[in-house]
């Protein structure tokens, strides 16, 4: 005969193993705050990111089979009816949530949190199932369904410190992990254990000519992105859905309102 | 009226052999591969000696690779650099190796030197941080200061990696994007 199963013992372990990546608490906690009132939906952040983290050219074909990749994206957002009409810009990145769904779906977990609070995708592990981008409420993931090439002498201009993802593999927005561990390097050099404030500038953040993004450790109180995430008009796209993002979007504010 | 087992077995004997033989065979197959025809000790344009230079003369290994606690790479001297002691040594230009390199010297030739020691493009391996965290260079490549021809001992894969991280316990070392890029 069978002893009664201890549920609180199981319900423990639900919640243990539930939680992404496993951490209760993170060593970074890398975070983004995006000032919709700066944004000018200039794209710069999306130039710089296609630069940076060697985003293939898809080309119009494949653009308009909605196969384009874009770690950052600029959506529009129309309000009112013409002739008094109002245009809103969101940047879309992915949102490095921290109860992420598209981590619960990865059946080769290619895609996981690590302790510095990132979302992170693995390239070799990811077979792609694509059922990441499936549960993903951002649709921020972008699958390689084509091996893109370069044509001389541009693969010169390919970042060396961001692999080059080839056909069938998933990939998205890594807050360019790759300036981080540069960070963290540098840090180490200098005998510190701890990156300072500012010393991770992605992409997107240092092409802003408004400086509507900023980026930092939300962990470190002082930090600049720390400051700002607590203003009140602070919120996070999609939050009633619990994924916990690490974007916080700053509202735009009209002045006749 | 009985039938022994052997006796029973005997249809099975033949492929069975074919069997046991074919597997001894791949056995050996993959060893003749691995010590004669594999990439480990390639061979290289001038029969350069480690033995020589590391062990014979002492020379430190960061004296030639001098980025290795600096940079990702620990890079290979240039031919000036050999040359700069190569004009100084008494007997110069007598030997032969040492003629080849001279002769890449007058031509203004790199030295075109076949890589032994490679990741994949999809590994960050810097060797600066794990020369200033106090790891030999003999860990990984060996006793080099023995080899007259570089061989790659270490197996350069990604459990090998891991092994050394966990046994060292790295801080965040088995996190993927410590390596992985």
């Amino acid at each position: 005969m069978r002893s009664e199963v201890d549920m609180s013992n199981v319900l423990d372990k639900l919640r243990e193993y539930s939680k992404p990546g496993y951490y209760d608490e993170f060593d970074y906690h890398w975070t983004m705050t995006i000032d919709l009132d700066r944004c000018t939906g200039c794209e710069a952040c999306v130039v710089a990111c296609q630069a940076e983290n060697n985003l293939p050219i898809v080309g119009e074909e494949r653009y308009a089979e909605a196969r384009e990749i874009k770690w950052i994206r600029i959506e529009r957002y129309w309000e009112g009816e013409f002739p008094d009409v109002k245009l809103n810009f969101i940047p879309m990145l992915c949102q490095h949530c921290d109860e992420a769904p598209c981590e619960t779906a990865c059946p080769v977990f290619a895609t996981y949190h690590n302790q510095d609070g990132l979302n992170t995708q693995i390239y070799n592990r990811c077979i792609g199932t694509r059922t990441c981008a499936v549960y993903c409420p951002y649709e921020v993931r972008y699958f390689n369904w084509f091996t893109y090439t370069w044509d001389e002498p541009l693969e010169q201009q390919l970042n060396p410190d961001v692999s080059v993802r080839e056909k069938g593999v998933m990939e998205k927005c890594t807050f360019c992990i790759q300036r981080i561990r540069m960070a963290k390097d540098n840090a180490k050099d200098d005998g510190r254990r701890r990156v300072r404030d500012g010393e991770v500038v992605p992409a997107c953040v240092q092409s802003c000519p408004t400086e509507a993004m900023s980026f930092g450790d939300s962990n470190d109180p002082d930090s600049k992105v720390s400051q700002v995430m607590n203003s009140p008009r602070g919120y996070k796209v999609l939050e009633e859905l619990n994924t916990v993002p690490s974007v916080i979007y700053l509202k735009k504010v009209h002045d006749d309102v | 009226m009985s039938i022994s087992v052997s006796e029973a077995l005997r249809p099975a004997r033949k492929p069975a052999l074919i069997g046991v033989v074919a597997v001894v065979g791949i056995f050996v197959g993959v060893w003749i591969n691995d010590t004669y025809f594999s990439d480990r000790t390639p061979v290289q344009p001038i029969e350069f000696s480690h033995r020589v230079h590391a062990s014979d003369n002492e020379i430190p290994c960061q004296y030639c690779h001098i980025y290795a606690s600096r940079s990702p790479s620990a890079g290979v001297p240039s031919v000036a650099k050999c040359m700069g002691c190569h004009t100084a040594v008494a007997d110069a230009r007598e030997r032969p190796e040492v003629l080849k390199l001279a002769g890449y010297w007058d031509r203004q030739e790199p030295i075109p030197w076949v890589k032994v020691h490679d990741v994949p493009d999809f590994v960050h391996f810097t060797h600066k941080r794990h020369v200033l965290a106090g790891v030999q260079c003999q860990e990984c490549h060996g006793p080099v200061q023995d080899m007259d021809r570089i061989t790659r001992i270490a197996p350069m894969t990604m459990p090998w990696c891991v092994d050394c991280h966990t046994e060292r316990e790295v801080e965040n070392g088995r996190d993927c994007w410590t390596c992985h890029k």
